[in-house]
Order: structure tokens, then sequence, then C-alpha cells
């Protein structure tokens, strides 16, 4: 995997488009700029930016390549978790008292991740970089991947008209869902190598298969940033409007 | 007040959603020791997993 063809495609086609959609957002002269999108881009190329270093200088099986790898991970999952608050803060722009409670609720959520992770820590403890970010790093992972999850029904709850954000959580969702689902085959096979390859591929594909979707809600569906709440005009008051004038 | 209760009931429930099926699927985390496959983000190649400890010999 580390020399093949594929491998080099993966790496560098997801920096290319990370690089594109960055100097694409920030060109645009949208008012609806994503800034929230811009923000994870910059935190996925840096990381990819420092990942491709440590592996051309020390090698695919090299502890530092690991090191860095989980390392560069954990801003990344908090970047995460940072984009999926901003989306539901998106999703309520409109309603404020919602907003309230939602934030309230994501706040409870993340001192308790940290709780548990800390809990965790303290009962296995051991080196903080190696047990505590990765433990830290796998809680925030699945609770982004289970309020992407409540995000996207609420979506579908509001009835938002936010075509672009419907489109930015659906990629969320690819990006989460899909290593998740291969990390329970590998458990259920007992970390086979055909599983084990599948789990690294997967979760390229998935990031790359993200930032595909984000690249076509960034360019073609920019102009119905703008949310509003569908308003559902009952067809019978409709044509007897129609019928009185 | 109520509402606040309801709340924190909520984000507890989503929060222990999480822990379980991260448990269910990914095990107890572990870097540096011995540890099962980790999720992760990026499309940078998955750095190999250590090999596994001897097994003590009797």
């Amino acid at each position: 995997m580390d020399g093949s063809i594929f491998s080099y495609g993966f790496q560098y086609g997801g920096m290319l488009i990370e690089a594109a959609l960055i100097i694409y957002v920030v060109q645009s002269s949208h008012r609806n700029r994503p800034s929230s999108v811009l923000l994870y881009l910059c935190c996925l190329l840096a990381s990819g930016v420092a990942r491709s270093y440590t592996l051309h200088r020390f090698g695919y099986r090299s502890t530092q390549y690991s090191y860095v790898y989980f390392a560069t991970d954990f801003p990344l999952v908090i970047s995460a978790l940072f984009l999926v608050c901003l989306f539901f803060r998106r999703a309520c722009l409109h309603q404020e008292k919602m907003w309230r409670y939602v934030r309230l609720w994501l706040t409870f959520i993340c001192v308790m991740v940290v709780g548990i992770s800390g809990l965790f820590f303290s009962h296995h403890y051991g080196n903080v970089l190696t047990d505590f970010y990765v433990e830290f790093s796998q809680n925030v992972y699945f609770t982004c991947l289970v309020l992407n999850t409540l995000l996207y029904l609420l979506l579908q709850q509001i009835d938002s008209a936010d075509d672009q954000l419907g489109l930015l959580v659906c990629g969320v969702g690819i990006q989460f869902a899909g290593p998740a689902a291969t990390l329970a085959l590998l458990k259920l096979t007992a970390n086979e190598i055909f599983a084990q390859s599948l789990n690294s591929l997967v979760q390229r594909i998935c990031t790359l298969g993200m930032l595909l979707v984000w690249a076509y809600a960034i360019v073609h569906v920019r102009g119905k940033a703008i949310q509003v709440t569908r308003r559902e005009i009952p067809v019978l008051a409709e044509v007897t409007g129609h019928l009185n004038i | 007040m109520k509402n606040l209760v309801l709340t924190f009931l909520l984000a507890l429930l989503v929060v222990l959603t999480c822990v379980s099926i991260r448990r269910m699927v990914g095990g107890n985390a572990s870097f540096a020791g011995q540890k099962p496959a980790l999720v992760a983000i990026g499309t940078d190649p998955y750095p190999p997993l250590p090999p596994p400890p001897p097994k003590p010999t009797n």
C-alpha cells in the first residue's frame, strides 16, 4: 500500500482537492461563504502536509510516521466536532429559541466527552500522547458521527431549504460512517488481513468522497445557501385563492 | 430548570450512545501498546499495526 500509485493518488489527490477548495472559498465573494468548512479544510491540508513530509522523511513503517499520523488526527477530530457544532448553528439560524437549547446541549456533550476520556485515562494511566489523545480522539470521532446523524434528522424535521448545508452534512456523514462500519467489520472478522486492508482503504475513500461532495456543494449549490424554511401552501387554498382573483 | 435537566439527560444519552458504539466496534483504544485498528481522518496511508507481543512460553 505504501508505494503504490493508488496510494499516491489518494494522498495527493486529496490534498489537491483540499487546496483547490480552500482557494475557491477564499476567492469567493459570496456573502454566505462557508467559513466553518474553510477552517476544517485548512486543518485537513495542514495535517496532510505534515503526514506527507514524515512519510517521505522516515518511511511508511517508521514509528515517527505512526506518531505524526495519530497526533495530527487529534486536531482533525476537534475541528470536525467544531464543524458539526457550526452546522448546528447554521441549521438553527432563524430559530433562536431552538439554538439556545442546542447550544447548551452541545456544551454538555463536549464536557461529558472530555470527562469520560479523562476517566478512562485515570484508570489506565500511561503516556499522555499515545493513550489520552487516542482515547479522546476516538470518542470525539464517534460523537461527531452521532451528532451528524442527529443534525441530518433535525434538517429533515425542520424541513430546511438550505440545500448546501444538507449536502455538507451528507459529506461529513460519508467521512464518519464508512470507517465506523469497516471498523465493525474488522471486529467481526477478528482483525483479518483483508479487513485491515479494507479498513485502511475505506478511510481514505470516505475522506475523498466527502471532499468531492463538498466540492459539488460549494461550487454548484452555493447560490441556495441562504436558509429559509420551506413554506408549504395547501393546494386547495392556493386554488381557491386563484379562483377568487 | 426542567428544561436544563432534560437537556442534560439528552446530552448524557447521546454521549453514552457514542461511547457504547465505540466500545462495541472498536474496543479500548491504545496506540503504543497493542491496539485494535482505529478510525482516523485523511487521505494519507494508514500506518501499519505494531507487531503482536510475543506469547509467554511455559
